[in-house]
């Protein structure tokens, strides 16, 4: 049992204010116990298909609950990106570049800025001392984000990719450029998240986080342009891609660091 | 001895917070007292693992906190009330204690009846399924008593927990704080001294992050004999020994 | 609010009605369950029974009295549990089949004993046909036409060994209701 329930004095607990026998002599019948045995299947919560698959695939139901529950702007987020993302596919078919290169760091930024963290977890504090980390649920939910941000991605531009070589009579050569364009964005999307999050876990916001992310990489794209006259070289340019990775891993080391010691009031 | 702590020392840039303080504690009901500023929730959060120390030795149910596997058991045999916790009002109070009775890793199959009976023993049996947004204050902190409680914890830390609660709730809530430190280790930072004095065992006073008493509440209330701050004796011993911390540290700051 | 209005939000789900019922109707069920059933079993059997009522509310009919309703509920449900224990306990529930709604539980526990004696030797008197009617219609509450198939004989012989059963039984007890 995992309660100890008092069960021969109803004036000992707190409560049961409702369910005192009030005198009648029960002889060893704890109503209370009764009680709680009914009151727990009534008002069991029972989790949908999707929560206990993740439970499965993370064998841990709280984290699958974190994952799927709690506050985030996590739903609103996903609308907002499968919108994003179909936009750039009719673009793409009807012809014009699908900017998916452009859009999906940014995006991916947003979603990530949301996805966990002091900012949006109004319970953090407890959270923080709960055997189910709230660096997994941080994890969790940012490899979430990541993921699906990175399959409409890549789907879209896939899309696109078929749709302008198809329309080609030629075979079309699988330049670099192509390639580039089509996937590498995957690179600047990794460092502009790590950047977000380790701006929204710092700051302890995620709004905060958020902007930081869209105008890190908004400056990104014009300062390659400046540069190199390109607005696609901020994806393209092999050589940016170890900055890249650098912004990565030095924004995940903060983040470490940051949850780690979770700040409070001096007191 | 479900607490162990040696020389625990926690600072914040320049400001030691909690300052060489050696505690134990056993089963039972333990106050802490004192004024604001004096240490009493940092030390509150470095018993829930929440903070480490910046020094000294920490040991909780016989684990060490610093490792991450004994850590986690430490955690869900632990209990936690902050002082502001935060709350998702979309969820109802069955969620919410639900919710962390998962997140503490208490078997699936025992979350519903440990859920039943935290509500249950925090009389919101008649708010179970409500949304927490509908809620008073007074409801929510015991909301959040029962989400510290659900997991039936060896080891409950409860910041304020009294907090807009009215007298007649507060005199339920020591009852059930005397029924859970039968069994478990009970530590409630508060700063009403008349709360301290009917549930607890045990109390510790802290000021300017020592611990400047430790002893039963009729002891505190001997320090305050021939007193005068205070309208009860509890008050008095509380103010007594304030004082007497206060000028010790001041005769050694002369003297240094 | 009256136990009608209670029984009626119930069958809406709302659990407070259900907390209500409860605290209105447990005690007396349980002590009427009391004499009949040890502790953990009468807990076990009120448990039963609110779940029961909770899952069937719709299935009241306001002309009902609820603690007549939740009665019959906690009668079938320690029936089951009886049941599942084997045939040697079958003659438990005679007491509770005896107990007319609005009859207030025995005060002596001495009574209670002796009656269950009596009704104990009365039932071994049945033949094994009437024995097992009785059992199926009045201890587990099986409507006549359940109780004709299960024993492979026509309604009308099922119904005639029942009240035959029952007048006997009855008879047996001094015509003590």
């Amino acid at each position: 049992m995992s309660h100890p329930n008092p069960t021969d004095d109803p004036g000992r607990d707190l409560n049961m204010s409702g369910i005192d026998p009030g005198g009648i002599d029960l002889g060893g019948i704890d109503l209370g116990r009764v009680w709680t045995g009914v009151a727990a299947q009534v008002w069991q919560r029972h989790p949908g298909r999707l929560e206990r698959l993740t439970a499965r695939l993370l064998r841990s139901p709280g984290l699958a609950r974190a994952l799927l529950t709690t506050p985030s702007l996590l739903l609103p987020w996903l609308i907002s990106t499968a919108v994003v993302f179909s936009a750039g596919g009719l673009v793409s078919l009807a012809g014009g570049e699908p900017m998916v290169w452009m859009l999906a760091p940014g995006v991916a930024a947003v979603g990530i800025a949301y996805a966990y963290g002091p900012g949006v977890d109004p319970a953090w504090e407890l959270a923080c001392s709960m055997p189910v980390s709230e660096r997994m649920v941080l994890l969790v939910r940012g490899v979430a984000v990541f993921a699906v941000n990175a399959f409409l991605g890549v789907t879209i531009s896939a899309i696109s990719y078929l749709v302008t070589t198809h329309g080609m009579h030629v075979a079309a050569d699988l330049t670099a450029q192509t390639v580039a364009v089509t996937f590498a964005w995957l690179i600047p999307m990794t460092a502009i998240s790590a950047f977000t999050l380790a701006v929204a876990v710092a700051a302890r916001s995620a709004s905060a986080g958020a902007m930081a992310g869209v105008i890190a990489w908004g400056l990104t794209v014009i300062a390659t342009r400046v540069s190199t006259g390109d607005f696609t070289a901020a994806v393209t340019d092999s050589r940016t891609y170890l900055p890249y990775l650098v912004v990565a891993a030095c924004a995940t080391a903060v983040i470490v660091y940051t949850t780690r010691t979770p700040r409070g009031t001096p007191q | 001895m479900n607490i162990e702590l040696t020389g625990v020392t926690r600072t914040f840039g320049r400001n030691r917070a909690v300052d060489g303080v050696s505690l134990t504690a056993g089963p039972g009901v333990l106050g802490l007292l004192g004024p604001n500023g004096a240490g009493k929730t940092s030390l509150l959060r470095m018993l829930a693992t929440v903070l480490p120390p910046s020094s000294g030795e920490v040991l909780l149910l016989d684990k060490d906190p610093k490792r991450t596997a004994e850590r986690r058991d430490i955690r869900r045999r632990l209990g936690y009330l902050p002082q502001n916790l935060g709350y998702y009002p979309a969820f109802t109070v069955v969620e919410f204690i639900e919710y962390f009775a998962l997140l503490k890793e208490v078997p699936s199959a025992r979350v519903p009846k440990a859920v039943a009976a935290a509500v249950e023993r925090v009389d919101l049996g008649a708010k179970a399924k409500a949304r927490l947004r509908t809620l008073s204050g007074g409801m929510l902190r015991r909301v959040g008593i029962a989400q510290a409680i659900v997991n039936d914890p060896d080891l409950l830390l409860l910041d304020e927990p009294t907090a807009g609660l009215d007298p007649e709730q507060r005199v339920g809530f020591r009852v059930l704080l005397r029924s859970l430190g039968e069994t478990s280790t009970v530590v409630v930072s508060t700063h009403l001294v008349e709360d301290v004095g009917a549930a607890c065992s045990e109390v510790a006073l802290m000021d300017n992050g020592h611990i400047v008493f430790r002893g039963t509440p009729s002891e505190l209330v001997a320090r305050g004999e021939g007193h005068g701050l205070g309208d009860a004796p509890l008050e008095r011993g509380y103010s007594a020994v304030l004082q007497a911390a206060r000028a010790s540290t001041v005769a050694a700051g002369d003297a240094a | 609010m009256d136990d009608d209005e209670l029984i009626t939000r119930l069958a809406g789900g709302d659990d407070r009605a259900l907390r209500e019922l409860f605290s209105r109707h447990a005690p007396v069920l349980a002590a009427r369950l009391r004499p009949v059933l040890p502790p953990a079993d009468v807990e076990d059997v009120l448990q039963e029974t609110f779940l029961a009522a909770w899952r069937g509310a719709k299935s009241y009919r306001p002309e009902a009295r609820a603690g007549g309703w939740l009665w019959g509920i906690a009668r079938r449900q320690a029936a089951l549990l009886l049941r599942r224990r084997g045939p040697a306990a079958a003659s438990l529930p005679d007491l509770l089949e005896f107990d007319p709604p609005g009859h207030h539980p025995p005060n002596d526990p001495a009574d209670t004993v002796v009656a269950q004696a009596r009704l104990a030797s009365a039932v071994a008197t049945l033949s094994p046909a009437e024995h097992e009617v009785w059992r199926l219609v009045y201890v587990e509450d099986r409507p006549l036409a359940e109780v004709a198939e299960l024993t492979g004989v026509p309604e009308g012989t099922v119904k005639s060994r029942a009240h035959r059963a029952r007048r006997l039984l009855r008879a047996a007890l001094g015509g003590a209701p």
